[in-house]
């Protein structure tokens, strides 16, 4: 079963996390009495998903072996053209297309300078990611602007009061990823990120595989920047500076290895919600604000060494075929 | 006399400056294997990427059954019947062997996903069909060893159905070749025209009835290879007559000195009780078929690779070499398997990738002295034959046999008095071949003391004094002075001898 | 691939021509270019304000550079080495507000309070290196989670309140005049001597392009890999604080995420200069050059007074196409791809 044993090995990674996200919710909900209401998981789930489906889209870019920092860029942009437009000329859903655009779009750039000029992923995305704060700002370069109510109702509370909008919506991205696992373009982005030369050689497009993993990325930052805006109500091209890091943390917090190959969304799902309830867990504890900059970076160090040592183990058992054991180039 | 199925005219590739294929035109005739030989950077791995459509020609047509054959992508190439098993092993390390086998295009379902149930029984037909029904398809790839990741590798260019095959060093690590020639066999008959790369001459005279000899890009021969003597072949591939490979020289051990290296009772992960010593002056040869041993044991002898017991001691002292830094510092040096990625400094010029280890001997203060750098370096360069010229060039220009004689001049400025050899003649040229062997003559001569495995018997019977000749991962027997053979050591490390204990003759 | 097939021809004939052509550095090449992009670019603030001279205009770019110049050292080690350094930023802000705390606005203190916050710069830095060396933890995450749980313990410990005076010395040290050229460019000049020697003329620095270059091979033949990749961290920690103090001696006033906008710049400065970013290859002349580049370009865009967003739009444009006048020869590197 490929589907199964390929899956194995980033469920290890992820599997730690659950862990992680279970302890830290049992000690956020026995230290916080109404943690358990309808209210407070809907709330902690609203301030997850913006994180989770950002994150689950630079999984996509990670995956393959890249690396993506036009995110923000692009959540910024979403943000203002959402605050800009929704209310507006676009409405709900002409703005969530015109925000997928131009996710597309940057992805569609970013890919094109990375497969097709091949220059360093890391690079060129800090170029897009400047240049498309730069464009957020010239859309509107103060905060402000109106979000459709239909977003901003629509998007967070409940579905008859006892189904978290955000809940559904991150169901929703799982479950676009199992599927997604399964098509020829996800076994492929994890054979490119696994060996490149390989996968070439195996018969599968690396550049296309590349190209359509950052745009897929972009639209999943797209995305992100419209469940921002329903969160905030307004815009601000400046609200998704403090994501990127976090949006890595998330990624490594859920096991998904930054040279590509090993991991997935749902690790990365389950990361942006360890670093949500952390905050909701610390706050209850009554916790300075500050611890939550401290956990963060201990339980990325705690999440990957536990990975680390998992993997060691996983080498030594096939230590006796020390063929595999060899680095390869 | 029919058509060739496959011609190929006047093709030419370059890189920048450098030409890597000129002017090379040959036919191959459905159900022939035609053997294609060439030292390392002849152009046998252009020619084989222009065939399979990864690289495009410059210059030249390639036909394919009367067709003109331009592959735009390697996809292409298997649609139109030509394809490949790569030396590098095109497998994805992190997919499981069933997946592998149905890349690029895995079997998908009604809705469009791909079936895992599909592609395991698909992958177990497969494998069955050639003859491989123990490679488990559920196992993934870099669980995997070497020699069944090849095999995995060959039976999916197979798979394709080509009508031309191209084997590119199919037996680089394969334990059991028959296998592969028995599939050879089966499917000439079915009409398949093979071009298979090798090195070793013995595989073309069991294999081919023709064979293309390339040089600097070019085809210097293209005959039968009845006609051929192998001292020929060694003549067109090098450019020059390799007289003698082997030069006969007494033994310059020193068994009355304490052990340079002594190793008792090693396990580990892959090594099973392993003891020997290792004299100073002596060259005490490794025998085994891929994986069974080697490997784990040079690693553990400088702590790349984990003990579980046993007791190493250096010129008669207990030593723990648990890191190559320590084993170093006792003057114990592993050369290691793969050049690319252990042996050389890619970005380093030649003389830099020589210093580098003892870099801070030759700068006082921590500042770069270049004059003495280079003082240091030239003291060391005459006895693996780099000539001085090559010195301030990027290694990456060197060909794979300067490229290994400058990691070998490392070793020797290091200080080493106990070298590890893993393969070291691996992948170059018949010419280093000699410098090499010339340098370990050199290297025991002094003193020094050699520990060498190799995948070529014949240097093994030549060069060593003694062999050690590893099965399943303990020592099977050890072969010394006048009885040491071809034959015999075969025989021990395919396990046939094993009964047939004791065999090992005494100490030298 | 085209590279194995290569190599026996282009050793036997041009070798003499490229021994000879040896001593000329051809990573020199972009890094000129760089360096006249950024003089093109002050020329063209001077003509856009004429009020200034061309001096003035060259000092302004090379004082307000100086931050770039001395942290990007600290990065290109790094990503010399294959890693990466994202804690740069947080770093030198936690270095501006130590500075601040310790010497109260007070000359007196700066004697031991300037040791000890490099010295804690340092450590931070080391702190990394050990993990990254020793745990095998990625230098990204490594990094990334060291600078966000010291900005955590920054907050903590200032209660994020910011503007501390800071010790007049340091701010004259910023703001002064040595036989008429400003005292930052001298510190440039030394800075870039030292941290040149130290990356390509000596011991120490060739090892570190070493191991960048084939890490599998270090560790085989006994290379100080762990120690080597510690001291690079450590290294740029202890850059990141010292631009640390120079920024609050520059603003007067330290904040805790007063070196945020460092971080990114100084990758960009590595790469313009011509670094590879998976490490092995750079000079710190190019990571000089982007850097001294990076700020020209800020200082045009301000006289041009171009609202943030232009601003913006026009260094993300410029970094990529910095990126794709190199691509020439990153092409040749580039791996084989379908």
């Amino acid at each position: 079963m490929m589907s199964l044993a390929t899956r194995l090995r980033p469920a290890r990674g992820a599997a730690i996390a659950v862990l992680i996200y279970l302890a830290m919710y049992f000690v956020y909900a026995i230290s916080e009495a109404s943690a358990t209401s309808v209210f407070a998981i809907t709330n902690l789930l609203d301030n997850t998903i913006v994180l989770a489906v950002a994150a689950a889209g630079l999984t996509l870019v990670v995956l393959t072996g890249e690396l993506d920092l036009s995110a923000i860029g692009v959540i910024a942009i979403a943000n203002v053209v959402v605050a800009t437009t929704s209310a507006g000329v676009l409405g709900w859903f002409g703005s969530l297309v015109a925000v997928m655009l131009i996710g597309a779009a940057v992805g569609l750039i970013n890919g094109w300078l990375v497969v097709g000029l091949g220059l360093q992923s890391l690079a060129v995305t800090i170029g897009t990611m400047i240049a498309c704060e730069g464009v957020a700002l010239v859309i509107l370069a103060a905060p402000g602007g109106e979000v459709s109510d239909t977003i901003a109702n629509g998007l967070t509370g409940d579905i008859a009061n006892v189904v978290p909008v955000a809940a559904v919506i991150i169901i929703g991205v799982l479950a676009l990823w199992f599927v997604f696992a399964r098509t020829r373009l996800g076994i492929a982005i994890y054979a490119v990120g696994s060996d490149e030369n390989a996968a070439g050689l195996s018969g599968l497009n690396v550049r296309r595989t590349k190209l359509l993993a950052f745009v897929l990325a972009g639209v999943a930052y797209g995305c992100a920047g419209y469940l921002l805006s329903a969160q905030t109500g307004s815009g601000d091209p400046r609200a998704s500076n403090t994501f990127l890091l976090f949006m890595y943390a998330a990624v490594a917090i859920g096991g998904t290895s930054l040279t590509g190959g090993r991991g997935g969304v749902f690790g990365s799902v389950v990361g942006a919600g360890i670093l949500t309830v952390m905050q909701k867990m610390l706050f209850a504890l009554g916790a300075a604000s500050f611890y939550t900059n401290v956990f963060s970076g201990i339980i990325m160090l705690v999440a990957l060494f536990v990975g680390n040592l998992s993997g060691l183990r996983l080498r030594r058992q096939r230590g006796a075929e020390w063929q595999s054991a060899t680095p390869r180039p | 006399m029919r058509p060739p199925v496959l011609r190929v005219d006047d093709l030419a590739k370059r890189y920048g400056a450098t030409v890597a294929l000129e002017n090379v035109s040959f036919g191959l005739n459905a159900g022939e294997v035609c053997g294609l030989l060439g030292e390392n950077g002849a152009g046998k791995s252009t020619l084989v990427k222009a065939l399979s459509g990864v690289v495009t020609p410059d210059h030249g047509e390639i036909h394919l059954k009367g067709d003109r054959f331009r592959p735009t992508s390697i996809v292409d190439a298997n649609r139109l019947g030509v394809s490949t098993a790569f030396q590098e092993l095109s497998l994805v390390p992190s997919l499981s062997v069933a997946t592998n086998l149905a890349l690029p295009d895995a079997p998908r379902n009604a809705i469009g996903l791909v079936s895992g149930r599909e592609l395991r029984q698909r992958a177990e037909a497969t494998l069955a069909q050639w003859g491989a029904a123990d490679i488990r398809p559920s196992d993934i790839v870099d669980s995997l060893p070497l020699g069944v990741r090849q095999r995995v590798e060959i039976i999916r260019a197979l798979a394709r159905n080509p009508s031309v095959l191209l084997l590119d060093e199919p037996t680089s690590a394969l334990s059991d070749r028959e296998w592969l020639f028995g599939l050879i066999d089966r499917v000439l008959k079915e009409g398949v025209s093979i071009l298979y790369i090798t090195h070793k001459l013995d595989e073309i005279r069991r294999l081919c009835r023709r064979c293309i000899i390339l040089r600097n890009g070019q085809k210097v021969l293209d005959q039968a290879v009845s006609e051929m003597s192998n001292d020929d072949i060694f003549r067109s591939m090098a450019g020059r007559s390799a007289v003698e490979q082997f030069i006969a020289a007494p033994s310059s051990a020193r068994p009355q000195e304490a052990p340079a290296l002594e190793a008792s009772h090693l396990t580990g992960e892959g090594i099973e009780d392993i003891s020997f010593a290792l004299q100073p002056g002596e060259i005490l040869g490794v025998a085994g078929l891929e994986g069974h041993g080697q490997g784990p044991l040079f690693r553990a002898l400088v702590g790349l690779h984990p003990l579980h017991g046993g007791r190493i001691a250096v010129a008669g002292t207990a030593r723990g070499l648990h890191s190559p830094r320590v084993a170093r510092a006792a003057g114990v040096v592993l050369v290691p398997e793969e050049r690319k990625t252990e042996g050389i400094f890619k970005d380093l010029s030649t003389i830099a990738n020589i210093s580098v280890p003892v870099i801070r001997r030759v700068s006082p203060l921590h500042f770069l002295n270049r004059q003495r750098e280079r003082q240091l370096v030239e003291q060391v360069i005459p006895d693996v034959d780099l000539p001085e010229h090559f010195l301030p060039l990027p290694i990456t220009d060197l060909s794979g046999g300067s490229q290994q004689k400058a990691v070998l001049a490392r070793a020797l400025v290091l200080g080493a008095r106990c070298l590890l050899l893993f393969d070291p003649t691996r992948g170059v040229d018949v010419g280093a071949k000699q410098s090499i062997y010339r340098m370990m003559r050199a290297f025991v001569h002094e003193g020094g003391a050699i520990l060498f495995y190799s995948t070529e018997l014949d240097e093994l019977v030549h060069l060593c004094d003694r062999c050690l000749v590893l099965y399943r991962n303990h020592v099977a027997g050890e072969v010394s002075g006048g009885t040491l053979s071809q034959e015999l050591v075969l025989s021990l490390a395919s396990g046939q001898a094993a009964q047939a204990q004791p065999i090992a003759a005494g100490s030298p | 691939m085209a590279k194995r097939d290569a190599p026996a021809l282009s050793e036997s004939k041009p070798a003499k021509l490229r021994a000879r052509a040896a001593w000329a550095n051809p990573e020199l090449l972009p890094v000129a270019v760089v360096l006249a992009c950024a003089a093109l670019l002050i020329i063209a603030t001077k003509i856009l304000n004429p009020g200034s001279s061309l001096t003035q205009q060259l000092s302004a770019v090379l004082v307000t550079s100086i931050f770039l110049v001395i942290a990007s050292f600290g990065q290109g080690l790094t990503i010399l080495l294959g890693g990466i350094d994202l804690s740069i930023g947080v770093v030198a802000g936690l270095s501006a507000m130590m500075i601040s705390v310790l010497t109260d606005g007070q000359n007196a203190a700066l004697p031991w309070a300037v040791p000890a916050t490099l010295a804690f710069c340092g450590a931070i830095g080391m702190i990394n290196g050990l993990g990254i060396a020793l745990f095998k933890v990625p230098p990204f995450i490594m990094t990334l989670a060291s600078g966000i749980t010291f900005f955590g313990v920054g907050l903590g410990f200032t209660s994020g309140l910011a503007q501390q005076p800071v010790a007049p010395a340091l701010q004259a040290l910023m703001s002064g005049y040595w036989l008429g050229v400003p005292i930052p460019i001298y510190l440039i000049v030394g800075f870039v001597i030292i941290a040149a020697t130290f990356q390509n003329g000596t011991a120490e620095g060739r090892q570190l392009y070493a191991i960048g270059s084939s890490p599998q091979a270090a560790l085989v033949f006994g290379l100080p890999i762990s120690g080597l990749t510690i001291l690079a961290y450590a290294l740029s920690g202890l850059c990141a604080g010292i631009c640390g103090l120079l920024l609050a001696g520059y603003s007067s006033a330290a904040t805790l995420d007063i070196g945020d906008p460092l971080l990114l710049p100084t990758i960009a400065a590595v790469v313009i200069g011509g670094a590879r970013v998976v490490g092995g290859k750079g000079i710190y002349v190019g990571t000089f050059a982007g850097a001294i580049f990076l700020s020209a370009l800020e200082t045009i865009i301000t006289v041009l007074s171009l609202s943030q967003g232009l601003r913006n739009i026009i260094e993300g444009v410029i970094i990529v196409g910095a990126l794709l006048l190199q691509s020439e020869r990153w092409g040749a590197l580039r791996r084989w791809s379908h």
